[in-house]
Formats: C-alpha cells, structure tokens, sequence
C-alpha cells in the first residue's frame, strides 16, 4: 500500500466523501475481512462484521488522527473490537459459554489465505508456530496477554516476550521480501 | 536509552495500545511515550507495520456484492446523517423563533400589566382628588351663601400691614374658611405660613404662595374657639410658628 493512496483515502475521509469507502474497500477490504473471519470465524457473520466496521469507519471518519496511528492501525482496532464483540453478542445470544477453543489456534486456517500481496503462504510457514500461537490468540481472540498465558498455558513473561519476537520477526520476513520485490522492480 | 523509556518498552502497553486494548490511563500513557521519546516511536511504527503484514497473511477473498452492500448503506448512513442534520438546524431554529416569540410576547405582556397597573391607580387617585375638590367647592358654596356664616376681614400688624385676608366661619355647618387677598412682599428667604390651634395643637396649614392664592379659599379645621395665626417663616415653611412673628390671628 502506498503512502501516497493512503493520504489520498485519508484526505477523502475527512471531507467524508464516499469515494473514501470505495478506495478502502478495494485497498483494505480482504485484509480486514480475513481480519474479521479470523475472530469469528464464519464466513456470514464476517460480512456482517466487515459491514458494521465500516459503518463504523465512516462514521467515525472524521475523528481518526494520522498522528497518532497509521490507516490501516485504525482500521484493524475497529475491524478487530467490532468483530470481537460480535462474536460475544452471538454466544450471549446462542446462551452459550464464551469459550474460546484453544485448540482451534493451531488450526492456522490454511484456506482462508490469500497470496495476493507477497507470498504469505511462505512467511506464515517461516514464523515458527510458538509465536503464530501468540499472535494469533492475541490479536484475533481478543485475549488480554493474561488470558494469553492461561489459556495456553504458557508464562505471561513468554506470552510477552513472544509476541515481541514473533512480530519482530514477521517484521523482517516482510522487510526482506519487501526488499527483494524492490530488487526485482528496480532492477532493469 | 532512558530507564523510563527501556521500562515502558518492556512492559506491554505498547503492544496493547497497537491494538486498541489499553486504558484510557494507560493510552494516554502510550500516546505521551510516542510523542516524546523516538525510539518508542520507531518501535511503535514497527509494530503497526508488522501488524499490518501479519493481517494481511490472513487476507480472505471478500464475497461478491459485499463491496455494494456496504457502499449502498454508508450513502444511506450519510443521507440519513445530513437529513438529521438538516431537521436538528430547523428544529433549533424553530425552538429559537418560539423562544424569542415567547419572551417577546412575556415582556409585551408585562409592560402592558404595568401600564395598566398605572393607569388604574392613576384613575383612582384622580377620583379621589375629584371627589376631594367637589367637596371642598360644595362646602365652599354652602359657607358662602349660608345666612350664618360671619365673616372676619383681617389685617395684619408689624411687617405684614398690608396682609389682608376675609375669614368666612359658619358654627352651625361647622365650616371655616380663609380668603388670603392681599400678601404684602417679604425678603426671598421668608414666607407667610397659615396655622390653626385646634384643641389646643397647632396646625400646619401651608405656605401662602403670593400669586396662586389669591382668590382661593382655603379650608380652616373648624373647632369652638379655634385660633388661626399667620406667621412669618424662613422660606418653605416651618415644622411650629415663630410665636414672635405672628403677623395675624383670627379667632373664630
């Protein structure tokens, strides 16, 4: 994603024109929907959720602040609590447990994967499991890194210290491919 | 690298904040630790950009037509804001013409309860002083024209020889009054002031104004035996008579 559409749908947003939506939804809108799915993993209550998320970014188009997060952190947050909280609203309605199944965080979802920017495919495997577990749990279950450590049994200090690792080294999986796709281009 | 700074990066807050999890003390905390310090800046943006890699692994195809659905209902959402938009400006200036109507109407409302309060009085005191006037000529008339009536010519003495003045007392109305005809002229600071000792008190009956008064018959308080005594005071009149400036007594 370029920095340049990025301040375009920006500049968009608070002048709420609704070409804004468009452009996030072409730019964003897989990303967050395999955000949504994600966390409540049904493929008709993520569409509600991408839906009701970006009501939600609309809405609040004029409040985000470039200065104090990038687009797509804004996006994630209000992708993430929204799905979040539907998945709490459909158990509470279903009456049953929230009950997130642990197990299920292994599962990494392997169909749900779209290899459309880099070859994600690659990088989910070069992300060793112990960290993707955190990751996951943390950034998807919405599970504070407390719940974390307790419902995978896993110390807190570890929870922590994985998800720093585990980012940092998606950070350089990305930087290096990033670089590389920059070598390819630029190269004659 | 700041102790501070090497804790905060330590703990979680920033990865909490990256998500939206903090509290509001602690995303207050966060956003004061960004702005500050640049190497938490520079991790900050780090994670959001591995944050962002890390989202877009799990990318999903969205379904046909959803990119529709949510276009149709944010229009739909920003008619619906403008049109509430629109109805709140002409409720709020509805609610401002009928507040300003409402005080307007209130003090017309009050002015004219005034007003009227006013004229009312004003009417009342303007019987009563007719009433009081009519009297006063009736008795007038009846004092003149009574075939009992005395009548008393008074001179004055000492400084005030030119005084004259007719008395007309009438005991069986018992009625008394005064005709002040010729006032001689006395110094700027000083006056003629009528007075009558009724039951034996003195009574204040008021500055002779040298003009006005000629021609007018003033009511006496009528008592057997009563005293009127006109003095001379200093200008405006006196609260007792100056029993040595005693220019005229009339005994009636």
């Amino acid at each position: 994603m370029s920095t340049l559409i990025e301040k375009h749908i920006v500049s968009l947003l608070a002048e709420k024109d609704d070409k804004a939506i468009s452009l996030l939804y072409d730019n964003y809108g897989d990303t967050l929907f395999g955000v949504a799915y994600k966390v409540v993993r049904d493929e008709d209550l993520a569409q509600d959720v991408l839906q009701e998320s970006f009501i939600k970014i609309w809405k609040k188009a004029d409040s985000y602040d470039a200065s104090k997060a990038k687009l797509f952190t804004w996006l994630f947050r209000i992708t993430r609590n929204t799905a979040i909280d539907k998945l709490r609203s459909v158990n509470n309605k279903s009456d049953k447990e929230v009950q997130i199944d642990v197990s299920d965080v292994y599962n990494l979802g392997v169909n749900g994967i779209m290899p459309d920017f880099i070859d994600v495919q690659d990088n989910l495997e070069k992300i060793e499991p112990k960290y993707q577990i955190v990751l996951e749990a943390l950034f998807f279950q919405g599970m504070t890194q407390q719940e974390a450590s307790e419902e995978l049994d896993i110390p807190l200090g570890t929870v922590k210290s994985r998800l720093k690792i585990g980012l940092r080294e998606l950070g350089k999986i990305y930087g290096t491919t990033m670089t590389i796709l920059l070598l390819i281009i630029l190269l004659p | 690298m700041k102790e501070k700074v090497k804790i905060f990066l330590d703990s979680d807050i920033l990865e909490k904040h990256l998500l939206g999890d903090t509290s509001k003390e602690e995303n207050l905390k966060a956003e004061r630790y960004i702005t500050m310090y640049p190497e938490v800046r520079e991790t900050y943006n780090e994670l959001q950009d591995n944050l962002e890699a890390f989202a877009k692994i799990y990318a999903r195809k969205t379904p046909e037509g959803l990119k529709e659905i949510i276009l149709h209902s944010a229009r739909k959402e920003q008619v619906a804001s403008k049109k509430f938009f629109r109805y709140a400006i002409a409720a709020s200036v509805a609610i401002m013409i009928f507040a300003g109507s409402s005080y307007f109407f209130w003090n017309q409302n009050k002015s004219l309860q005034e007003e009227n309060t006013l004229v009312t009085n004003q009417m009342k005191y303007l019987e009563e002083n007719m009433k009081n006037q009519l009297e006063d000529v009736r008795n007038q008339f009846i004092v003149l024209n009574n075939p009992d009536t005395k009548r008393y010519n008074v001179r004055g003495k000492m400084e005030a020889k030119e005084l004259k003045a007719v008395a007309y007392i009438n005991p069986v109305k018992k009625l008394s009054y005064i005709n002040v005809s010729n006032v001689p002229n006395l110094p700027e600071n000083k006056c003629f002031q009528m007075w009558a000792e009724v039951n034996g008190e003195l009574v204040n009956l008021g500055v002779i104004k040298q003009f006005d008064d000629k021609n007018k018959l003033l009511a006496l308080p009528y008592a057997k035996n009563a005293i009127g005594y006109i003095t001379i005071e200093p200008e405006g009149g006196n609260t007792s008579p100056t029993v040595q400036n005693i220019v005229a007594n009339i005994t009636y």
